[in-house]
């Protein structure tokens, strides 16, 4: 076993604090990066080491630069990495620089990374290994006309899939064949902007599943085990809001059936480190692979709560060469667990992101309620990063314990400064389909009128609030001599000034 | 001297959706919810900063926006839009109203700001409901921007690879 000292954490906001919690109760240092971005973000704050990255003219943010990062982890003695998950976590070519320049990936092995990044090799590895998967093309599919060919073969609808893809970018569903020409080049365009490889494949498109996902761990002896499965169906184009772990949909036969399939997918590839296998699942009960994350999830705590085990630990004693000490039979689900993801979004404005300055945030502090962030008052989401604010993890007996534990967390949960997803979640704990857990994918698009819970008495006082302030701002001017800003923004302070002067 | 200006008795808050909201002056700290009355109360201290005290429970309160009669409220992280009239104004907005000729121009806006991939679409097309008209990348995910209404492309307001803020005006559609 080769013993790590230091991390290089190569990446920013809650999951950098994340890996660092538990990098020190192991005794490890952490390098942390700080960019002309977020100067003062609440990740830097918990490195033993802070790498000053001043290069405002970079056109690739740092996280992105796989010289650039080698080269702090050098320059910082660092003996290992940690990618965390989106930027630069499931690049192969990052992994196999840090292998070359001695420092230890903390993740799977590059081969591994390219495998199942590569969604048509995934897709033949899977069929080798006689993994069930929707039918769909046995590579990429070169342009427009065969696209069309393709997807006469397979059957409307089908969803085209960006080859490098992930994270549900570059996806379109096409129903007709006459919108498959358009939607082609769509994908093609946005696969090309985003993964740099404009190739897609076509798969049938299933209606209505539910994404189920299984945890994987495995050592490099060869140890493969799985930590049961996350729930992940309420999502929106694709993007995850809420996970729970187990399913309200499978049950131990399943489970089982299922968690076999995913060690065997990983087998396939000789897998090692945290990795998480995505399936979709009908009506029928069918399930079908779908593809493999070769990273740490962000959804990750909600198996950490229900399984007691610390996944950035198992990934670190994995990297460092141990073998994995939990065997299958040791993994025990107990309880359940909830994740809604507070994004800045404007959740009244279809999801739209609003980043802001975090004026304050306050969580309720509660044995059943774990909170993973990276911002706090005085933060702000920056428009060139993701919008997430907070995970907001709550764990109960059962699922109706959890549930009703996170509506209640959910009340405690007190942000100022910008719009979040909270009125969404708020809606979703009321809800008679979230409740009885057969929601699908479709969940938000389809069964969802309205995102947020509309009351009349909250209405009523916002009403009363716009009244006080039209008072205080024009009839009561000739009195006190206060003058009216049209059109300013008003700050709280400005508010609250006027209000007592009123 | 000054003129004594007639006093006003009574304030509307109407919201976006056509709620209408009434109030007498003076304006006091009660709320009639369901027949019975409940006093509300602006607060702010060190650790909440401003919020309302509603029921013996505090809710984050913000004012986003204000356009001379115009509030947009953030309560417990919910928006809410509202013009106040006063009585004498209500009646204007009624007149108004009624004289106002059909206009069925429809502004489409950046729901949020943004880079324009892709004009799909040409002044003078005719556009289907829910035809995308210009695509929109957003922290780093494409938007199809589509037409709510049927109708034809009477004006475009933006270029392909160009930045664009929210609200900004993207396209017109002339309704037939």
């Amino acid at each position: 076993m080769t013993k790590i000292t230091r991390i290089l954490i190569a990446n920013r906001g809650e999951i950098a604090v994340r890996i660092m919690r538990t990098a020190h109760s192991m005794g490890i240092e952490c390098v942390a990066v700080r960019t002309h971005v977020e100067p003062d973000a609440m990740y830097l704050s918990f490195a033993d080491i802070i790498h000053e990255e001043e290069d405002e003219m970079a056109e690739i943010p740092v996280f992105l630069d796989v010289e650039k990062l080698i080269s702090i982890a050098l320059k910082t003695k660092c003996d290992a990495l940690h990618p965390g998950y989106g930027f630069l976590a499931e690049n192969a070519y990052f992994a196999e620089k840090c292998r070359d320049n001695g420092i230890i990936f903390i993740g799977p092995s590059p081969d591994a990374i390219y495998k199942m990044g590569n969604k048509p090799v995934a897709r033949q590895i899977a069929l080798r290994h006689k993994i069930p998967m929707a039918m769909g093309t046995h590579g990429s599919v070169a342009n427009e006309d065969e696209a069309i060919h393709q997807a006469a073969r397979i059957g409307y609808p089908v969803i085209i899939k960006a080859a490098s893809g992930g994270g549900g970018r570059g996806m379109r569903i096409v129903r007709l064949e006459s919108e498959m020409e358009k939607m082609f080049i769509l994908a093609s365009r946005e696969a090309e902007k985003a993964f740099n490889d404009p190739s897609v494949f076509i798969e049938k498109y299933i209606e209505n599943p539910k994404h189920i996902e299984f945890q994987i761990l495995g050592d490099i002896h060869g140890n493969i085990i799985h930590l049961g499965e996350r729930e992940c169906s309420i999502q929106r184009k694709h993007q995850k809001l809420l996970e729970e772990a187990p399913s309200p949909a499978l049950d131990e036969e399943l489970r089982a059936r299922m968690g076999e399939t995913a060690v065997r997918i990983a087998r396939a590839v000789g897998y090692y480190s945290a990795g998480t296998v995505e399936f979709l699942l009908d009506s029928d009960r069918n399930f079908y692979f779908m593809e493999m994350n070769t990273r740490i999830q962000v959804e990750h705590p909600v198996t950490e709560m229900i399984t007691g085990i610390d996944l950035i630990e198992q990934q670190i004693l994995i990297a460092s060469g141990g073998k994995l000490t939990i065997r299958q039979e040791d993994v025990r689900l107990k309880g359940w667990a909830i994740e809604c993801r507070i994004n800045a979004e404007d959740v009244q404005a279809g999801f739209a992101p609003a980043p802001g300055r975090i004026e304050r945030i306050s969580f309720p502090d509660e044995p059943a309620v774990r909170v993973d962030t990276g911002v706090r008052a005085g933060s702000s989401i920056v428009a060139s990063y993701d919008s997430m604010i907070a995970k907001l993890i709550v764990t109960g007996k059962d699922r109706h314990d959890a549930i009703i534990k996170t509506k209640l967390a959910l009340d405690k949960v007190w942000i100022k400064g910008t719009k979040t997803t909270l009125p969404f979640f708020r809606m979703l704990m009321r809800n008679p389909l979230f409740q009885a857990g057969t929601f699908t994918t479709a969940f938000i698009e389809k069964d969802l009128e309205k995102f947020h819970t509309n009351s009349e008495y909250e209405e009523t006082i916002a009403a009363w609030l716009a009244t006080k302030l039209f008072v205080e701002e024009n009839l009561s001017e000739r009195k006190t001599g206060i003058s009216f800003d049209q059109g300013r923004e008003l700050t709280p302070w400005l508010l609250r000034k006027r209000l007592t002067q009123f | 001297m000054t003129p004594e200006r007639p006093t006003i008795k009574k304030l509307y808050a109407l919201s976006n959706e056509g709620h209408k909201f009434a109030f007498s002056l003076p304006l006091k700290n009660v709320i009639r919810v369901n027949g019975r009355d409940y006093t509300v109360e602006l607060c702010e201290d060190e650790k909440y900063g401003v919020h309302i005290l509603w029921k013996n429970r505090r809710y984050p309160v913000e004012i986003v926006r204000t356009k001379q009669n115009r509030y947009e409220i953030l309560f417990n992280d919910i928006s809410h839009m509202f013009t106040v009239e006063t009585p004498v104004s209500m009646q204007r907005k009624k007149v108004l109203r009624t004289g106002k000729g059909k206009s069925q121009a429809l502004v489409v806006r950046a729901p949020m700001p943004g880079k324009i991939i892709d004009v799909l679409v040409r002044e003078g097309t005719a556009v289907m409901k829910g035809e995308a008209l210009v695509i929109l990348e957003a922290m780093k995910m494409q938007n199809e921007i589509q037409s709510d209404v049927t109708g034809t492309v009477t004006r475009i307001g933006v270029k392909a690879g160009q930045n664009v803020m929210k609200d900004d005006i993207l396209a017109e559609i002339t309704v037939k």
